[in-house]
Parts: structure tokens; sequence; C-alpha cells
């Protein structure tokens, strides 16, 4: 019991992580139909700026945040203006080429800048361990879990209720009807951007902060993948029960069946939804067929 | 001047058939058949080696651009297939003991008919869940050729034997002169055969499905047999360029199939050209020959730029990546486009267009 | 401009590519031969990759070695010629550097990780170019299966024997022992040789290995670890994923002592876990580190002060390459004594048969033997703990 106790803990603090991550890909899908292959190495960059600022910069914990949160929207702005909009209209594989190149240019960046040692950064969220039922568990794997509720809660609401927040999902829905309405479509494309390197940001840091301040950080990106296609490319409530579940899913697997396994489950459970129900748990019935 | 002609003009379904149509363009043919044939007693060991290594890629890069550039179907597989073929060929030949060649058939079949098996997902999906789906296979052949103890006797890469054949070896001192030759023909083969198959039928109801899928399942273009054998073709390219791989560096080991081998193979067509032969050929050259000009350029600096030496392997995954963004804004269309264009501007001179 | 005709352009295209035909001819250069011309050594190294942590103070130390060689005159009056570079621990990387060293006239090289050793092997035995590497996988040492690879140290397979025979001894009977391992050939090496080991000697011992997931995400494997009861877990990693179990076995409170084989038992492994989750872990390391001040670190330790660099801060893998360096030095100096050439052949043949090299009790049991019949050169391991944030010696030199 303990061990499943345990394992569940880790397995939704990972899942709430991915959640986050996955989101940033999501608000990028939806507004531009960009897939955004570097949405790993944005979690790298918002992990190693806040590194540069808490750490090497020796700045107070909301101050070094602040700093993360705008370099995070430039990034948005800077990849969205200079990467993104000469390639409008292009076909697919070449966007999605654009960002493999992107991730790629990232990556070497903060390897040229920091190297790939690991660096230490002081712990940011409360050690100690607590006791449930016999299982010892960490308290900061409940701190990530409550950080990224909350986070993900913001955003839906801002989605709900905010103007902008309502300009994206019409973008979203038909950029053409949202261009009629006198929406900045332009601009929206960035705010979709800079929301997805903000929550990248997020992720990066808790991230870091539960393992370490290195190169793997960016390996994330990839598991986005069935995390969105599980939720369903469509939704936001989706990304979250996605990532939960591939989480739960990857720590039960690696703590009852093989850990290497643990790895490849994902991309297994990926096929066989696309397979079963395409468009995931919650996503509408848009995609395309043959 | 009589190299460049001022139309094109067939009078028979032969000549508009045929690859290339002026005397300028079979001039061209000759000058690059020349190279290739000079290249050996001109390049060293090292250079000659690269150049090996690109004529590899040259057969892998063509079959992709079959698969996404004339069908445009999204593959992020092609390291899964180069995997199978590697592991297919080294396996018959090593322990089957089949003769190279016919290992080396075998397992481009073999690997056809895997392409073709993962390409079923595409009769459903398309844009970025088949891309996904693609993804996943390239994981999921990782994860088995990695654990699969059968593959490799336990030993976690295999060793294929230098190539010999009825009695004639490959020697150490011309080995990358005779792999040349070799590879020489062989690429040329295939990419004479990519090129004709666009000539047939069969390649030119590719090239409908790529544009207008539905149109074509109208004119009669049957839609799933016509993707699973692009799959299936495609797989066959890429599977023999594996298989050369493996005989040709004598290991396999997993390492060179991962996802950054997929990756790099989209980039040489994407910077090439999709939807085009010479394309693949050209983009395969650039990104083999980028690393290796990096490297020289690095030791000719290394000692005024110590930065350049310390981070070479960040710097040319930086250089990579930057590669790919600054072709595809400044020229989506590739390498041959701006060929083209070049070519365009010498013709239409002194007009613009 | 435009009055440039159509033939000069394509006068000028030809030219062009036929100086870009003429450029590939350049970088070959002879191989090592004359008097006083320089030794060329080949060196492959991971400085950025998965194992650069450890590799980038191996590479330094073996650089180091032959800067203060070079400086003594180097061997035999010839100065030593490195060619390091980095191939971030993959694969076709290090096969693009050894054709590109064996192309510029290497006569050695100095190899590094298990995978492109293993991939390398054949190519070196048909090259005939002697090879030594960091990677102490055991296939490596046996002359029939690799007659040109050379191995410094005791083996992953005799560290492993010894470990289970500390464990053995520490467990005072019956234990059970989980082994984490890298997910690739370096890891797996030593797993097959410890169950046999423990059936050969007959010792109690459970056995389990697992493969280490690349994300350093541990907790799946320590509650499988927990659950088959394992009190002890050999670690066949590098620091850092090692590091992060000590952790993780802290903050989940379990009783476990992790016993690290060579590549994670060193000081970074300490300073990344942090010297409170490090303490009481067991290493088995055949490379002495400085705290435990060895005869053999005497040297080093002079040559790092005239730097201004103490040793401590370049950790026990600096002392690694130096003398893997030294040993390959003083088989260059037998190859060339009393007028020889440097062939490959006559290197190994050197290699193998000259006397025992005395590291200062440094390496292994302190003297390093090749022969005909074995390549590798020691089978002695220390075994240490880690108190207050220290590596202190257990015992010397034990042998399987």
């Amino acid at each position: 019991m303990s061990t499943f106790i345990s394992l569940t803990v880790y397995g939704l603090a990972d899942g709430a992580i991915l959640a986050l991550a996955a989101l940033g890909f999501v608000l990028v899908y939806k507004a531009t139909r960009v897939i955004n292959f570097a949405q790993g190495e944005f979690l790298l960059v918002g992990a190693y700026t806040f590194y540069t600022a808490f750490v090497l910069l020796q700045l107070p914990l909301i101050l070094a945040s602040l700093v993360g949160v705008v370099v995070a929207i430039l990034l948005g702005v800077l990849v969205e203006r200079f990467v993104l909009r000469p390639l409008i209209g292009e076909n697919a594989i070449s966007v999605i080429m654009v960002t493999i190149g992107l991730s790629a240019v990232l990556k070497a960046v903060v390897q040229m800048l920091f190297g790939t040692a690991v660096r230490e950064q002081p712990r940011i969220l409360p050690t100690g361990t607590v006791g449930i039922l016999g299982a010892t568990v960490p308290v900061d794997r409940f701190v990530v879990i409550a950080v990224a509720g909350l986070v993900l809660l913001a955003f839906t609401r801002f989605f709900r209720r905010s103007r902008h927040g309502i300009a994206m999902r019409a973008v979203a829905d038909d950029q053409q009807a949202a261009l009629t309405m006198g929406i900045s479509v332009r601009r929206v494309f960035a705010l979709a951007w800079v929301l997805a390197g903000v929550s990248a940001l997020v992720a990066g840091v808790l991230l870091a902060d539960l393992s370490a301040v290195e190169q793997n950080i960016a390996s994330f990106g990839l598991i986005v993948f069935p995390v969105v296609i599980l939720g369903g490319l469509d939704a936001v409530p989706g990304t979250i029960v996605g990532g939960l579940t591939i989480g739960l899913l990857k720590q039960y697997v690696s703590g009852y069946a093989d850990p290497g396994l643990a790895e490849v489950v994902p991309y297994l459970v990926l096929i066989a939804i696309l397979m079963v129900r395409p468009y995931g748990i919650f996503g509408e019935t848009r995609i395309e067929r043959v | 001047m009589a190299a460049t002609a001022t139309g094109v003009h067939h009078r028979t379904y032969r000549a508009e058939l045929a690859l290339r149509h002026t005397k300028a363009e079979y001039a061209r043919l000759l000058m690059v058949a020349a190279l290739l044939v000079a290249a050996p007693y001109v390049l060293d060991n090292y250079w000659l080696g690269i150049a090996n290594a690109i004529l590899i890629a040259v057969i892998g890069a063509v079959g992709l651009n079959i698969l996404v550039g004339f069908t445009g179907q999204i593959s992020l597989g092609q390291g899964g297939f180069l995997a199978v073929g590697a592991y297919g060929s080294a396996i018959l030949s090593g322990r089957a003991g089949l003769p190279m060649p016919v290992s080396v058939l075998l397992a481009v079949l073999l690997t056809a008919a895997v392409g073709a098996f993962f390409g079923l997902p595409a009769l459903r999906l398309k844009g970025l869940y088949l891309a996904i789906a693609t993804l996943a296979s390239q994981e999921i052949i990782m994860f088995v050729v990695r654990r699969w103890q059968w593959l490799t006797d336990g030993q976690g890469f295999l060793e294929v034997a230098r190539l010999s054949l009825f009695g004639w070896r490959i020697e150490r001192e011309t080995f990358e002169v005779q792999w040349y030759w070799i590879l020489v023909v062989v690429a040329g083969l295939s990419v004479v055969a990519a090129r004709n198959l666009f000539r047939t039928a069969l390649g030119r109801s590719f090239m409908a499905v790529r544009d207008q899928d539905i149109a074509a399942q109208a004119m009669g273009v049957d839609l799933t047999r016509t993707k699973v054998t692009a799959f299936a073709v495609s797989s066959g390219f890429v599977g023999l360029a594996g298989a050369l791989s493996a005989h040709y560096t004598e290991t396999v080991t997993w390492e060179r199939f991962t996802l950054d081998v997929s990756v790099l193979y989209l980039a040489m067509i994407i910077v090439g050209g999709l939807g085009s032969i010479a394309g693949s050929i050209y983009g395969a050259i650039f990104m083999m020959l980028l690393p290796a000009l990096l490297t020289e350029l690095n030791d000719a600096v290394k000692d005024s730029l110590p930065f350049l030496n310390d981070q070479l392997p960040a710097i040319e995954n930086a250089v990579f990546g930057l590669a790919i963004v600054v072709f595809l804004i400044v020229e989506p269309r590739g390498l041959d486009r701006i060929w083209t264009r070049m070519k365009d501007y010498v013709r239409f001179w002194p007009f613009r267009y | 401009m435009r009055h440039i005709s159509r033939s000069m352009i394509v006068a000028g295209l030809v030219a062009v590519l036929a100086g870009a035909t003429a450029c590939g001819g350049g970088s070959g250069s002879g191989s090592g031969g004359g008097d006083s011309a320089p030794i060329k050594v080949g060196i492959i190294a991971d400085l950025t990759g998965a194992t650069g942590d450890v590799g980038k103070p191996y590479n330094e130390g073996m650089l180091g070695y032959i800067d203060w060689l070079n400086a003594k005159g180097g061997i035999s009056g010839r100065k030593i010629e490195p060619m390091s570079n980095d191939y971030a621990y993959k694969v076709p990387a290090a096969e693009e550097l050894y054709k590109k060293y064996v192309a510029d006239g290497a006569v050695v090289i100095q190899g590094w990780g298990t995978g492109d050793s293993e991939a390398l092997r054949s190519k070196v035995a048909s090259d005939k170019l002697p090879f030594m590497s960091a990677s102490y996988a055991e296939v490596l040492t046996d002359p029939a299966k690799s007659p040109y690879n050379f191995v410094v140290a005791p083996t992953y397979s005799d560290q492993m024997r010894v470990a289970l025979n500390w464990i053995a001894e520490d467990a005072k009977g019956k234990a059970e022992v989980a082994v984490f391992h890298n997910d690739s050939p370096f890891g797996t090496a030593p797993v097959a040789d410890g169950q046999k080991w423990i059936a050969e000697k007959g010792l109690a011992l459970g056995y389990k290995a697992y493969p280490m997931p690349k994300t350093p995400n541990f907790v799946g494997l320590l509650s499988q670890a927990k659950s088959q009861g394992a009190k002890y877990i050999v670690i066949q990693n590098v620091s850092s994923p090692a590091a992060q179990v000590a952790k993780d076995i802290k903050a989940q409170g379990l009783d476990m002592r992790i016993v690290c084989l060579n590549w994670c038992s060193d000081e970074l492994f300490i300073k990344t876990a942090g010297a409170d989750n490090a303490e009481g872990h067991i290493m088995i390391q055949p490379f002495a580190p400085a705290s435990a001040n060895k005869p053999g670190h005497a040297a080093i330790k002079t040559y790092l002060d005239s730097k201004g660099i103490k040793l401590e801060d370049k950790g026990l893998h600096y002392v690694q390459g130096w003398y893997t360096m030294d040993v390959m030095a003083k088989g260059l100096e037998k190859a060339l004594a009393g007028g020889g050439t440097l062939t490959g052949e006559s290197i190994r043949t050197a290699l193998e048969t000259m006397a025992a090299t005395d590291t200062g009790g440094v390496v292994g049991t302190g003297q390093v033997k090749f022969s005909a019949t074995s390549h590798r050169g020691s089978t002695g391991s220390g075994i240490y703990k880690v108190t207050g944030g220290t590596m202190v010696e257990l015992a010397a030199n034990r042998v399987p």
C-alpha cells in the first residue's frame, strides 16, 4: 500500500508538471495551428533563466521569478515575430522543421552559456517528508501539484472571463471570423507564444527544483505529445487529465514493471488512442480522415 | 549561345519522357560525372570517408523525399527504418551467412514491409497526428532495438565482418576508395530509380495524393494502396541506406538511429527542397558537410578562438538549427529552388523572367 | 555588372567547382616518423556529453601529464603532440574522430567510453593501433578478442566482484542486492559477471539488475528495489544519477546502502548529492583520491601547484587520466628504446613486455602490468566510505 501511495504522489507531481508543459503546446496549436517541437527547450530556457537570476545574480525569489517571466515573454514575442511569422501559410512540414531547428538552437545556446554539468540550486519548495498510510512522501511533491493546479486554474479563468482569453478562443475557432470581428490575430499569436513561454517557465522551474538544473529538462518536450493526444488537442481540461494520466501511468509502470518500459509506455498509449479515439478524451471530432 | 535553348520542343513522346532535354543539361550531367570519377584520386582518406557517408545519406534522403516531398506524408520515423535495415542486413549476413548483396536485398524488403505496416496509420491520419504517430513508431522501434537481446546476442551492439564477396575482400589500405565505388554505383542507381519512379503512373499517383487526395480518389487513384506503397517504397530506400551503413561502418549500434537522425534526414530534404530528387542530393551534401567543415574551421582557428573549440558540439547543434531556421525563413523551397533561380537568371538574362 | 556575358558566368562556375574539388585534398600528413618529430597521440574525450562531468577532468589529467612530460623533455627527446577532441559520447562522432586521427598520423589512441571502445575494437585491430580506454569492460582485456586494446585498471566485473565480496562480509550472511546500471553497454558490462560470481563463490546474496532511465526519476526503481527487500544498491553509472538516487533514498527514508563502482565513486558524487545525503555510502574506486594521500599523488600535486590549482578541486578522475597516459608513455618509451620505431605492433609488444609501471599506490594494486595473455593492467580496487563529506579509505588494493 505504501508503495502505491508513494508512486501515486510522485506520479501526480510529474503529471502536474507535464500538464503545465502541455498547456503551452496546446495554446500555441489552438491559436496558430503550429506544432511546437521546441516546448521542451522552452522549459529548459525558463529553468536556466530562473537559475541565473536566483543563483548567479542572487536576486530574491520574487524578483527572480519576475525576471524569468520577462524573459519568457520576450522569448515568446521574438519567436513569434522572427521565426514563425515568415512561415505563415507554408506547409505543415516546414513549420514543424522550423520549430525543430529552433529547439536545436535554444538547446545549443543554453549549453554554450552554462555547459552540460549539473547546476546546483537551493531548494525553493519546502523540504521534509510527511507520512501517509505508511508511506514516506516528500512535501515538495504536494506543493508542486498545488502550484501547477493554481496556474492551470488561472489559465482557465483567463480563457473564460478575460477579453484576451476570449479573443484567443475566437481565433482558435475561426481565424477569418475573428479577423472580421476586429480581433488582432497577430496579437493573439504573440499572446499564445508568450503564454506558452510563461507556462513553460513555471514547469521548468518546478522540474529543476525537484531534480536538478540540467540539460535533461528538455526531454520533457517529447512526452508532451502523448499527453496532448490523450487529452485532445482542443481542450485545456484535456491537458490536465492527459498530463496526470500519463504521469501516473509512467510511475506505476516504473514501480511495478520495468522502469525502462516506463519511458516508452506513453507512446504505446498514444498509438492506442490514435487508433481508437484520435481526438482524445476531451477534444472535438475535428481531425480529417481519409 | 547554343548552350541555352530558347524553348524546348519535343517531337516524340519518347523525347518528352527523357531525363535530360537540352545539351546544357547533358553537359552539366557530364561535369558531375567527371567530378564523381575524379574524387577518389583527389581526396584523401578522411574526406573520402565523408563522401561515402554523404552517398549513404543521399540514398536515405531520396527515400524520405519520396514519402514526405512527393506523397505529402510527414514521417519522423526514419531512424527506426534505418535501424531495421541495418540490423536486418547485419544479422542476415552475419548469422545466416548470406552474401552481402543478398542480405542487403532482403533487408530492403524487410524494411519495406515494416514501413508499410507503420504506414497504416497514415490511412486514417493527417498532418500533426501522422507526425506524432510516426514519432511514436520511432520511439517504439528504438526501445525494441535496445531491449531485444536476441538482436545483438546480449552484446549491446553488432559487429559486421569486413565486406568480402566470393573471395574478393575490401582491403584496409583501399577501404575508402573501394567503398566509394560501390556506394557511387548504388547511390547513382537509386537516384535514377527514384527519378524514374516519377515518370511512371505510380509516381504520379503519389504526387496526386499529395496535392489533392480527394480529387485523386475521384480520378481512380486507390488511396490506400498508394499511401501504403509510398511508405513501402520510401522505407525500402531508407532500409538500403541503413544496410549499407551497417556494412560500411562495420558496427551496428542503436545510437546511430535515434530521433536526432530522423530529424537530420528531415532537415536534409527540407534544406534541399521537398519534392525534388536533386534537392535530396543537395540537402544530403549540405547537412553532412556542415559538421565536417565546422571541425576544419575549428582546427584552423583553435588557438585564436578557444571558445569555439570548447563548445564545438554545442556550436554544431546551433549551426544545424540555424541552418534549418534560416533556410526556411529565407527560401522555404530549399537549395533546389536556389539553384533553379540561379539557372533561370542565367537563362533569362537580360530579362527578369 | 550588367554586361557580364553568359559564357563568363558559366566559366566562373566551372572554375569554382574545380577549385572546390582541389581544396579537398588538404589535411593528410605523414605518420610519426623522423628522429625528433613529435609523437602524435589521438585523444577521444567526452567533455560535454552524457559522461562529460567525469570525462572532462580525465581529459585534463591526460593533457596535464603530456604537458608535464614535454616540459621534462618528452619521450627520448621527442615531444608528445596530443590531438584531443570532444565526441560528446556519441559513437558515430567517435568513429569520425578515429578516422581523422588515423589520417593525421596518430600512433596510439586514447579512447573513453564503452560504446565507442567496443565499436572501434575491430577497426583498431585491423588498423593495428594500440587503444587505451577509460572503459573497463572485461572483453577489452582479452587479447584474443581485442588484441590492440589495453585497460589500466581493474575491469567493471572485477570491481563488481570486490563489491559483492564486501557486501557479503558486511551483511554477515544473507542480503538482497539491487544493481542499478546505466542503460547502455557500459552499464550492463558487469551485471552478468556479478551473477556468476555469486554462484561461483556460493555467496548468499539475492541479485537483481535494473536499468536506469535517462530522466532522473528513480522513484519507481527504488520502490522495486524496496519490494525486493534490497539493502544494498550497487550502482554502475556516473556520479549525477547516482547522487540523485542517494537524495531519493534520504528523502524517502529508505534503509539502503549504495555501493558505487568506479564511475560514481568520486568527489562529484559527494558534492552533487550533498554531504549529508552521501553519508555512509560505499565506494569501490581503483584510483586513489587525493584524500588518500598516496606517494603517487606527489608529482601531480607539484605540477598542479605550479599552475596554482589544487588537486582536490580537480578530483580523482584527473589522477586517473594522468596515470593512464603515464602507462602509455612508458610503453612508447620502451618501443623507442634501442632505436626502435613507433609502429602499432612495436608499441603493442612494448606494452605487453615492459616491466610493471609503479604508480605509487594510486592505480589498483599500485603496479600496472600487461602481458601477452592479459591486457588488464591491475585487478585491485580500494574501498572507501563517505564520512563527513570525504572519501575515507576502508581497505586498499582489494582483489576479487
